[in-house]
């Protein structure tokens, strides 16, 4: 056990930096999950209806060398 | 072992590997205007992949059926037809950008330029669910490192 109340404030503020760091690392990470991340079943459905408008003609290879 | 015949090898290098979805609903952001800026150069840099721009119309369509979605186009989602070959859309199919999420032009642009680089330098990949995950666990690990080191915000995603 620490004997001194200094002792008490530096393990609480090592614990807090931990947690910080945990937080923080947590939070880039959803992030960059956010903006960048796989396809999986999750989005199935969402693939299929791409895949769909290609089937069917409605999706054609844009052709255009610039974004209307 | 001899080399493959110049034929052959142009036909392996232009068959597709993958479809690249552009779904943008036109909100007045940053994230626009940079794809509409860079959409020329993508496209050549994109030869051997076909890619399929929804028109505004069919993206307010395709907003209002997945509307979790809203706020993060453009989106721009890649369908890898090897995955889908093997497991359809039951497992990893492919990878996505949010690039509506960015919120200045340097931030979008960056991102646009990593998504292309990583489009071109892993068209040939035999395993890339396992590319992809090793380079989202590298990221992780470089923004551990930075705040360990009290660096200023990556680029990506802040």
């Amino acid at each position: 056990m620490p004997e001194r109340w200094s002792d008490y404030v530096a393990i609480l503020m090592s614990a807090l930096a931990l947690g910080y760091l945990v937080y923080e690392i947590d939070r880039r990470r959803r992030k960059l999950h956010d903006v960048f991340d796989v396809l999986d079943a999750d989005d199935a459905h969402i693939t299929a209806g791409l895949e769909a408008m290609v089937s069917s003609g409605e999706l054609q290879p844009y052709a255009g060398a610039t974004l209307a | 072992m001899s080399p493959q015949p110049v034929a052959l090898r142009e036909c392996v290098a232009t068959v597709p590997r993958f479809r690249i979805f552009i779904i943008d609903s036109g909100w007045n952001s940053p994230a626009h205007k940079v794809l509409q800026e860079n959409f020329g150069l993508i496209r050549e840099l994109q030869k051997d992949d076909p890619i399929y721009v929804l028109s505004k119309e069919q993206s307010i369509e395709f907003m209002r059926n997945h509307q979790d979605r809203i706020g993060r186009e453009p989106i721009i989602a890649v369908h890898d037809l090897a995955a889908m070959g093997e497991s359809g859309t039951t497992d990893f199919h492919g990878f996505r950008l949010h690039l509506g999420l960015l919120r200045t032009p340097q931030q979008a642009l960056l991102a646009l330029q990593n998504f292309t680089r990583f489009l071109t330098t892993h068209r040939q990949s035999v395993d890339l669910e396992a590319e992809i995950r090793t380079d989202l666990r590298r990221e992780g690990l470089a923004g551990a490192i930075e705040i360990i080191l009290h660096h200023e915000a990556r680029e990506i995603g802040e």
